[in-house]
């Protein structure tokens, strides 16, 4: 990934490790034209509805994880808005999925993993006593970082999220509408029973997003989501996120700065050490950052 | 680096400086190591055949005469194949294969009928089973119900279906803890209250013959499967229900056509249904694909000069070979005179044996794999404690099978009081004996489903036995069968338990339940080889050795098979 010519990167950097490297090595370069590309490299969309304020679906306050004795993520105060995308940037190992996953206490399943601190979804704080976290992950989707369908048919895979959550009328349907959402209906269509593995990495992601709002969730959490994917591939998860977000809230982790920049209403920066440094709508954020770090990290100065 | 050899100043090694000596004698001596070891096995097995078959012992005529009909005609196909057509080899080479292996499949379901299930108890407990089936699904599909009840249908159904409420009968002393002395006797007993369904259907006044029994309850949901697969690959209604229907009437046939060709119509009705329907869906098959069609000729060579080189010698008067495998010592009982002796009864008490071994091993050893990986803790006090467990388990593993001998002996003779030498207490014995194999694999099985699937279920709020039970398991049963066909093959061959446990050396009468007295084929083999006449040592013996390796062999390439067949899949 090479800062200097932003605009034309269209696509994912298909090799998501070590991006952050790569940002500090190409910093010498960017150097001299430091103004000039803060304000012009990213194409920020003007999202009109952006603008409007919606209410907080998803709060964290304070939260710090643990993995045994390191810290991961520290004092994280966040409040995600509904039906709006947020995106999640940060160099690799700040936390960024150690964060989504403390959404959903998917950080349950990791039996090092320990976490501190308010996270309220719906106001309810998702970490208390009463809260089964199988309950929550029904309420909120995940698509992770590389495709992962079943090995079952293409129509299982959609229908497992109904199955299990026994939601079981009207599957065919909703099978057919998550699968048209998600922009694959045209290609399988007429290859429902063949085996999810059979399709191509990009479509395979589809077909994760398509399983993950099958079951209509109110947030879907995707960690980045384009990372194994080639360009083309790429911009249709990208347009399909911009779509969701009208009727889902969406959480997008991403190393993609381009990609933040085009789809997510609001950012939020991680930087080293597992800190949240700045959370503000992505113009601002990509025009005018509050913290010089951030305008260090966007701008490919690293450090 | 660029710097020249100073001496010579050729980098390119024709001067020797490379030592390539050392690498060569490494090869040399592994070459010579595979060869030892195949050429051990390979003489041995030979020999067995020999004494087993005794080609020589035939005329020179009948040899030639199979030479001219069989052999030649076959050779010159397998040339043909292997130079101009190897896609058709491939093909003749299962075409000839899967008669034959089904075929032996056949042979076991026919005993499995004859001795173990008969067609009647088979035919009650399918129904039964299938109305507790169809009772399940109904009461999920009309009734949204609490898990709570959901479990109660799910246990309550099939258990009165199958079972009943069974009569109990308690007889228990209660003593005190150390002398032993009588306090009171706890005895009473409750007659049956509620027979089962499946008794019910037995005690009918009139039930279908046995050939249609099994007809209806074995070849029915058989063919069922057939014309579900054939529809789905052929992409159409009509051709699947043609394949149903042919099945159903290829196997129905034998309850007219079956006396015609001196076969019962029960083993009619299961050789078409194991034998000619896989046949008949790998044809199909191979002229859907079209790729290597000329090959199915290849069965048609080798049996066409079988029954004219048959006719031949029974016409020109040429004695075949002595063999001492042959059908008669398949299918006769134990004899003092080597001629008469068979395997019979030692070859049920086999398969009997293997049928316990599989309903006590398979379950436990799954269920101990899924819950060490899945469950257990892996950190902390507990996680060292289950740790410690598993490193246990892989050492039972290789604990001498005399030992099992001792421990089944103990435990299930002197303990669990069950009659020493019958068919449970040698399955059970060695079921323990194969149980940690069985956990092993199947915890290697289930270690390889990839962490991410567990992810996306756990993700899409499946609850940790959804996600056991909908992605672990089925991703992991391949390798899991796998495993546990070859702990099987290995089971069949254990003779030391068998010794430990006082199976008999010889029966006469195959066991007709799983509390008779048994023998099974490793133990009639220890005991012919212990006989004075030398014809038992030797023409019996192999005999014997042969069989138990062909069916060893069978169930090792099964297992190959759902080993290859699940790597396609990946
Ligand atoms: N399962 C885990 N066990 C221990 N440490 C972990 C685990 N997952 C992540 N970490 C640590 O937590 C930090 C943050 O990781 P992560 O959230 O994956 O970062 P990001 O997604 O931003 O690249 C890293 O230092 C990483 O080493
Ligand atoms: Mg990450």
């Amino acid at each position: 990934m090479t800062r200097d010519t932003p605009l034309e990167t269209d696509g994912g950097d298909p090799r998501a490790d070590g991006s952050g490297t790569a940002v500090a090595d190409s910093a010498a370069q960017t150097d001299s034209s430091d103004e000039s590309l803060l304000d012009s490299s990213f194409d920020v969309e003007d999202r009109s509805h952006a603008s409007e304020d919606t209410d907080a679906i998803v709060e964290a306050r304070d939260i710090d994880v643990y993995y045994g004795d390191e810290q991961a993520l520290q004092s994280v105060d966040v409040a995600i808005p509904e039906k709006r995308v947020t995106a999640m940037i940060g160099p690799s190992g700040c936390g960024k999925s150690t964060f989504l996953r403390s959404i959903n206490r998917m950080n349950d399943l990791i039996d090092a993993a320990r976490v501190e601190g308010e996270l309220l979804f719906d106001g309810k704080n998702v970490y208390d006593d009463d809260v089964d976290p199988v309950a929550l992950r029904r309420k909120i989707g995940m698509v992770f970082q590389s495709p992962n369908p079943f090995p079952k048919s293409i129509y299982d895979n959609v229908a497992y999220g109904l199955e299990v959550q026994g939601k079981t009328d009207d599957v065919d349907e909703k099978v057919h509408r998550a699968l048209e959402r998600a922009a694959l209906l045209d290609e399988v269509e007429d290859q429902l029973d063949e085996s999810g593995l059979e399709l191509s990495g990009g479509q395979q992601q589809r077909l994760c997003i398509a399983r993950a709002i099958a079951p209509d969730p109110e947030v879907l959490l995707m960690d980045e989501p384009a990372s194994a994917l080639d360009p083309v591939a790429t911009s249709k998860v990208e347009d399909l996120i911009e779509e969701l977000a009208e009727d889902y809230t969406v959480v997008i982790v991403t190393h993609n700065m381009q990609q933040a920049a085009r789809i997510s209403d609001k950012t939020a920066v991680f930087l080293t050490g597992g800190e949240l440094v700045e959370f503000d709508d992505t113009a601002k954020i990509f025009e005018n950052p509050e913290s010089q770090r951030v305008e260090d990290y966007i701008t490919g100065k690293f450090g | 680096m660029a710097t020249t050899d100073e001496s010579t100043g050729s980098w390119f090694g024709a001067d020797g400086q490379v030592s390539q000596v050392r690498g060569l004698l490494f090869k040399l001596s592994c070459l010579g190591a595979t060869l030892l070891a195949l050429g051990l096995v390979l003489v041995f097995l030979l020999y067995v055949f020999n004494d087993a078959v005794q080609p020589l012992t035939a005329d020179t005529g009948w040899l030639l005469t199979f030479v001219v009909t069989l052999v030649l005609p076959a050779v010159a196909v397998g040339v043909y194949y292997y130079t101009r057509d190897t896609r058709a080899g491939e093909v003749a080479y299962t075409a000839l294969g899967l008669p034959v292996a089904t075929t032996l499949l056949a042979g076991g379901v026919v005993i499995t009928f004859e001795h173990i299930v008969s067609p009647h108890a088979w035919f009650a407990l399918a129904l039964s089973a299938t109305v507790a089936f169809g009772l399940v699904e109904l009461h999920a599909r009309t009734r949204t119900a609490g898990a709570l009840e959901r479990l109660a249908v799910v246990v309550l159904v099939p258990l009165l279906a199958l079972v009943g409420v069974p009569g109990i009968a308690v007889d228990f002393p209660v003593e005190t803890p150390l002398l032993g002395q009588e306090l009171f006797r706890l005895s009473f007993a409750i007659p049956e209250l509620v027979p089962s369904l499946r008794e019910v259907i037995l005690a009918l006044p009139v039930l279908p013959t046995a050939a249609i029994s099994l007809l209806l309850t074995f070849t029915l949901p058989i063919a069922a499967a057939a014309a579900w697969h054939v529809r789905r690959v052929r992409e159409s209604d009509r051709d699947g229900a043609i394949a149903g229907g042919a099945t159903i009437v290829a196997a129905g046939l034998g309850l007219v056509a079956a006396p015609l060709v001196d076969l019962s119509a029960t083993t009619w009705v299961v050789l078409a249904t194991v034998v000619a329907l896989p046949v008949g869906l790998y044809v199909e098959s191979v002229v859907r694909r079209d790729v290597g069609v000329s090959g199915l000729a290849f069965p048609v060579v080798v049996a066409a000069g079988a029954l004219i080189g048959a006719f031949l010698v029974d016409a020109l008067g040429f004695a075949g070979p002595d063999l001492w495998l042959d059908w008669d010592f398949l299918t006769s009982p134990a004899s003092t005179t080597p001629r008469d002796a068979g395997i019979y009864p030692a070859l049920v008490g086999s398969v009997m044996m293997l049928v316990v071994v599989a309903v006590a091993a398979f379950p436990v050893g799954v269920g101990a794999a899924v819950y060490l990986e899945e469950y257990a803790p892996n950190d902390g006090l507990l996680g060292s404690i289950v740790d410690l467990i598993e490193i246990n388990i892989a050492n039972l593993a290789g604990v001498p099978s005399v030992v099992y001998g001792v421990l089944g002996l103990t435990l299930f003779v002197r303990t669990a009081g069950m009659q020493s030498g019958i068919v449970m207490v040698g399955g059970l014995t060695i079921g323990l004996l194969i149980l940690p194999i069985v956990i092993v694999s199947a915890q290697e099985a289930i270690r390889g489903v990839p962490d991410s699937l567990r992810q996306a279920s756990y993700g899409m709020g499946a609850t940790k036995w959804q996600t056991v039970r909908n992605v672990v398991l089925p991703r992991a049963l391949p390798g899991i069968m796998t495993g546990t066909i070859l702990a099987f093959g290995r089971a069949i061959g254990e003779t030391a338990p068998l010794l430990m446990i006082g199976a008999a050396a010889v029966v006469r009468i195959p066991p007709d339940t799983f509390f008779s007295l048994f023998s099974a084929m490793p133990r009639q083999i220890f005991a012919w080889s212990k006989e004075i006449e030398t014809e038992f040592r030797y023409g019996v013996l192999a005999a014997g050795v042969v069989t138990l390796l062909i069916v060893m062999l069978m169930m090792n390439a099964s297992a190959i098979l759902v080993r290859n067949k699940y790597q396609r899949q990946n």
